[in-house]
């Protein structure tokens, strides 16, 4: 704490409860309302413009001040009226049955087509006035024709349109323009508004603080460690940026990304992945189908006939295959790709480079209801390694390195499991710090059926993962529509999203 | 992939041993099996051999246990006795469901549990391996009310009728399809068929119509039975054969006995159940080269008999016989997926892959991410929607009816919400931005997403995209603020840009956006920038002006 001299206190007078720290600590806006003001209260918007502050920060400032006991401040609800888009219609034109005795004084006698159009009314304008005018006796209506009666000009007062503008602005109502106001307010024309509005003064602490204000120059000292406002930065939406992150691990571990198309051929979605065509997986409730487009083109012929071998006698692959006659429409027909292996079926067919190691991070879609724990469409990392001499054990190498270095896990443990493209399958649960056990996905090594039919000499070891979970216990969401986050509030606050080796490297400084 | 519902207790006492939840999960995964629940004693397995249905059930999970655990070995061999059952197959079926095998087990002691099984195995081995019954469906029938000899014939809608399963009346094939649960359910397997496939004894009492219903006086299987006759009909031998041999081992490990049946046909008959059994040789350097393990002669040939394989060892080949029911055998891989289960993953030592090759990332994704940093450096906050979205969002709202059936469209959608793929993102921006009225303005958003356009040249029948929109929303919004978002991002990208006037006759492609906008051609590509009109915004329940522009990267 800073020690002011006594000397200086006694030469301002101040008295006990005002606190020079205080003072010093007060922001530009306070500072600029606080000399604006005197013991009188004054109106909050009249302050603002005394003191050439924006009605907003006029409004905060006051609200610190009071808090501080520098200012008195009293709300007042004040009843006015404000004029509707009708009443603002009048007012510019006038009323309706004024218009309509206007135009009748004007062109004489009527019929209501030739009035309404011509005095150019509405059918709800033209309905009201004939009602009032017909009401008032101004008017009288015989075999469709109206015509004045001549009372209106008897009649001292008529309602006019000034006297409606009039009537919202004035404060002390007579009982007849009460009855007005009550008839402007029926047909819409007007509507109630309570107006709260602020009177502020300054106490006898804000007296003290404003002549120690203008008396010194006094440079702001800051509460240092105070609250500030937040600023709404540009940011990474939480789930891209995790994905990112991901994207380079894997580059980094050698892999390339492949092309990801959302709409794609059974073709590559499950033929080329020796899944048959009367699979369960391929019916109706399982995929999605398409309206629109429908059919894919299909690559070149010997690419289809050793495919259609494969299904039917097992081609090449010394295998028995399915034994049924394969159907090529049925390949063609088009879907929103279903599985991310259905990239790596294309890609294998596109680039037989060997050894190469091959990533995809897809969105796939399946018909699945949204709700907390299903997506409608999600997104699938997906790859495979294909090379001279891999085997099972390097199948589980790289799952390991994988449970390592993308879930940041601790132990990993491998199940027996069943895919149609891949013998031996495996899946791959991993020990998480945090999570516990958590089933990371699917991996094994591609058939003979699918490699050797496609033309490729070695072996191939294919995973694909779900990393909603993982994701999902990244970004501290429990629903995992955020993933997809339509809540602005929550991106706002959303904190960075790393991976495990950034948040380690976090704990060790 | 099936999940069985099996007892625990049973389960137990068939395996003679009294196992724990650890040692249960430890089991199962001899069968690719996970537990899927376990409330007192219903224990309910997932089981991931979608193409072994001997599996499924709880004889068939002991059959396959008892192996891997060392207590038996090889293939279990089962006793068929020669049965004096005949069944003439008539050659009118040829084109509507063609084949049948048949079996008797007789002396089963039908039990609570048993029951449960049979009727599982015949529901899982219908609707999973026999394709919802169009490849394969099972019929068991009490021996004892029958008259022997069967035939299995095709009927005129008009030439039958019979009580069918559960029901007190008689009705004509059609009827049946029409009216019962299960003919309703299966009647598209026997649409416009010229007869109905009917199976029938020698006193004209109706069995059943395959493969649909049983009929009420034979086909009620309870405690009191004593004798099954069990067929399956379908169109592929194979595939009948399996599912009945299926049937007749759990019948049998349950102490029934098998007796073989004579299914005639015009001209030729065959015995059934045959258990039958395949060959396949596999060589030891296969063996190392898939799996990565050295192993003796001695640990090959017992592992393979732990996965119920006869072997022979000759030199380096290894003999493997399997019973012919193992249709999920298509070569020597799958004997050796076998093997490595016996062997057991997780005492497998993973071995780190060492190859020589450089990871690369897509141009187009790097692209992708210098955009979406240089427009979090302009202050945007990026969002992420959905590229599944409806009309309603697309077209209606953005007053764009003439594009209603321009999208990539599902026929089989959730939910109309979620029925097209997206073809801009703008109207997805609107739609965040109209979720989010209640949130501090100014809102400034982006989104860097996929789009799709139909076209019928492309190889999948579309144009995927990937567009950049940045929308702006808050009272005093204008023109000049996109614009500059606009024109600063174009520079530090360093791309081509210019802008064209919206013709008269374009306006219609355009009728979302106002009055102050304009096309944007970003490096020869396309896009729109400007104010959202008022009915648009309208529409979307906005209460502040938007600007916004969108061009594809």
């Amino acid at each position: 704490m800073v020690n002011y001299s006594k000397k200086v206190e006694e030469i301002l007078h101040l008295s006990d409860s005002v606190e020079i720290d205080q003072i010093k600590a007060l922001s530009e806006i306070e500072r600029a309302l606080l000399i604006n003001l005197t013991e009188k209260f004054i109106d909050l918007d009249d302050a603002a413009n005394l003191s050439k502050l924006p009605i907003d920060s006029a409004r905060r400032a006051s609200a610190w001040l009071a808090e501080k006991k520098y200012m008195n401040l009293k709300e007042n609800d004040k009843e006015t009226f404000l004029l509707t888009l009708e009443g603002k219609k009048i007012v510019k034109n006038d009323f309706a049955e004024n218009i309509m005795i206007k135009y009748l004084e004007e062109n004489g006698d009527s019929s209501f087509n030739q009035l309404q159009s011509n005095a150019n009314l509405t059918n709800q304008e033209f309905t009201v006035a004939l009602g009032i005018n017909k009401k008032k006796a101004f008017i009288s209506i015989s075999n469709g024709i109206i015509s004045l009666t001549g009372v209106h000009k008897e009649i001292k007062q008529t309602i006019s349109k000034e006297l409606l503008s009039l009537l919202t602005s004035k404060s002390n109502l007579t009982d007849e323009e009460k009855q007005l106001v009550n008839e402007f307010l029926k047909r819409g024309l007007i509507e109630k508004k309570i107006i709260s509005s602020k009177e502020i003064s300054l106490t006898k602490n804000g007296l003290v603080a404003k002549e120690f204000l203008l008396k010194n120059k006094v440079e702001r000292v800051y509460d240092l460690e105070g609250e500030v406002p937040r600023i709404f930065m540009g940011k990474k939406a939480p789930y891209l940026q995790f994905l990112s992150q991901i994207r380079s691990k894997l580059v980094a571990l050698g892999f390339n990304e492949m092309p990801t198309p959302l709409v794609v051929s059974e073709f590559y979605n499950f033929d080329v992945l020796f899944q048959p065509q009367n699979h369960p997986a391929r019916t109706w409730s399982d995929t999605y189908q398409l309206t629109r487009p429908t059919v894919s083109k299909l690559p070149d012929k010997k690419i289809i006939d050793s495919i259609r071998a494969a299904h039917e006698n097992g081609g090449k692959a010394n295998s028995k295959g399915w034994g049924y006659k394969w159907d090529e429409n049925i390949a063609k027909k088009l879907m929103p790709a279903a599985q991310g292996t259905a990239h790596s079926a294309k890609t294998m067919i596109n680039d037989k480079e060997m050894p190469k190691k091959h990533f995809a991070i897809a969105r796939v879609f399946r018909p699945d209801v949204l709700d907390a724990t299903h997506l409608i469409e999600f997104n699938q990392m997906e790859g495979y390694i294909v090379g001279q001499d891999l085997n099972f054990r390097n199948l589980l190498g790289m799952l390991k390195e994988f449970a390592i270095e993308i879930a940041g896990a601790e132990k990993v443990k491998f199940f027996p499991d069943y895919y149609p493209f891949t013998e031996p399958s495996v899946q791959l649960s991993a020990k998480h710090p945090d999570l516990g056990w958590v089933e990371l996905g699917g991996a094994g090594m591609f058939r003979p059926e699918i490699l050797k039919n496609i033309g490729i000499d070695g072996q191939a070891i294919a995973w694909g993962f779900g990393i909603d979970r993982l994701a999902m216990f990244k970004l501290g969401i429990k629903d995992i529509r955020y993933l997809f986050a339509e809540d602005l509030g929550y991106l706002r606050k959303a904190p960075a999203v790393m991976l495990d080796d950034v948040r380690s490297y976090l704990c060790q400084h | 992939m099936p999940t069985l519902t099996l007892s625990k207790s049973d389960f137990d006492k068939l395996l003679g041993k009294k196992t724990n939840r650890d040692e249960l999960e430890e089991l199962l995964e001899y069968v690719k099996g996970e537990i899927d629940s376990l409330n007192q004693d219903e224990l309910k397995v997932d089981c991931k051999e979608t193409n072994r249905p001997d599996l499924w059930s709880t004889e068939g999970i002991i059959r396959e246990l008892k192996a891997r655990t060392g207590k038996e070995k090889g293939i279990k061999k089962y006793a068929v006795e020669k049965g004096d059952i005949k069944i003439y197959v008539d050659k009118n079926l040829e084109k509507v469901r063609p084949k049948s095998v048949c079996a008797v087990v007789k002396g089963i002691k039908i039990t609570e549990e048993l029951l449960i099984q049979l009727i599982q195995i015949q529901e899982k081995v219908c609707e999973g391996f026999g394709r919802k019954r169009k490849e394969a469906a099972m019929g068991l029938y009490d021996l004892d009310v029958m008259t022997p000899p069967l035939y299995y014939k095709g009927f005129k809608d008009n030439e039958i009728e019979f009580v069918p399963l559960d029901y007190k009346v008689a009705m004509r094939p059609s009827e049946i399809l029409l009216q019962h649960d299960k003919g309703k359910a299966y009647a598209h397997l026997l649409k416009d068929v010229p007869v109905y496939p009917i199976i029938i004894d020698s006193k004209n009492v109706v069995a059943s119509m395959p493969p649909i219903i049983n009929s009420n006086i034979t086909g009620k299987v309870s405690e009191k039975t004593k004798n099954l006759f069990i067929e399956v009909t379908g169109s592929k031998q194979d595939s009948i054969e399996t599912a009945l041999e299926v049937m007749c081992m759990a019948l049998a490990d349950r102490g029934g006995k098998i007796y073989s049946c004579e299914v005639i046909y015009e001209k030729e008959t065959i015995i059934s159940p045959k258990f039958l059994t395949n060959k396949i040789t596999l060589t030891k350097s296969e063996i190392e080269k898939v799996t990565g393990l050295k192993l003796s002669n001695d640990e090959i040939k017992d592992l393979l008999e732990k996965a119920r394989y006869d072997v022979q060892v000759k030199g380096y080949d290894f003999i493997c016989e399997y019973p012919a029911y193992r249709l999920d055998i298509f070569q020597a891989v799958d004997v050796i997926e076998d093997l490595l289960i016996s062997y057991g993953f997780n005492k497998i030592e993973p071995q780190k892959i060492v190859m020589n090759v450089v990871g690369s990332e897509r141009a187009d994704k790097k692209y992708e991410e210098f955009v979406r940093a240089a427009c979090v450096g302009l202050g945007l906050q990026e969002i992420q929607t959905f590229n599944l979205t409806s009309k309603e969002i697309q077209c209606e709202k953005m007053n764009l009816p003439n594009e209603i059936d321009s999208f990539v469209e599902i026929s089989n959608p959730v939910s109309i919400n979620y029925q097209i793929m997206r073809k801009r993102l703008s109207p997805s921006l609107l739609s965040f931005l109209s979720k989010n009225k209640n949130q501090e303005f100014p809102q400034n958003i982006f989104e860097v997403g996929n789009c799709l356009e139909l076209n019928e040249k492309a190889e999948n029948g579309v144009n995927q995209k990937t567009n950049l929109c940045v929308a702006l929303t808050h009272s005093n919004v204008n023109f000049t603020e996109i614009k500059s978002i606009f024109v600063t991002l174009c520079e530090y990208l360093d791309l081509k840009y210019n802008f064209e006037k919206i013709t008269e006759k374009e306006k219609s492609n355009y009728s979302f956006l106002g009055q102050n906008s304009i096309k944007i051609k970003v490096n020869g590509k396309t896009g729109y920038m400007g104010e959202i009109d008022k009915k648009v915004e309208e529409n979307f329940g906005l209460k502040k002006p938007v600007y916004l522009f969108e061009f594809e990267l």
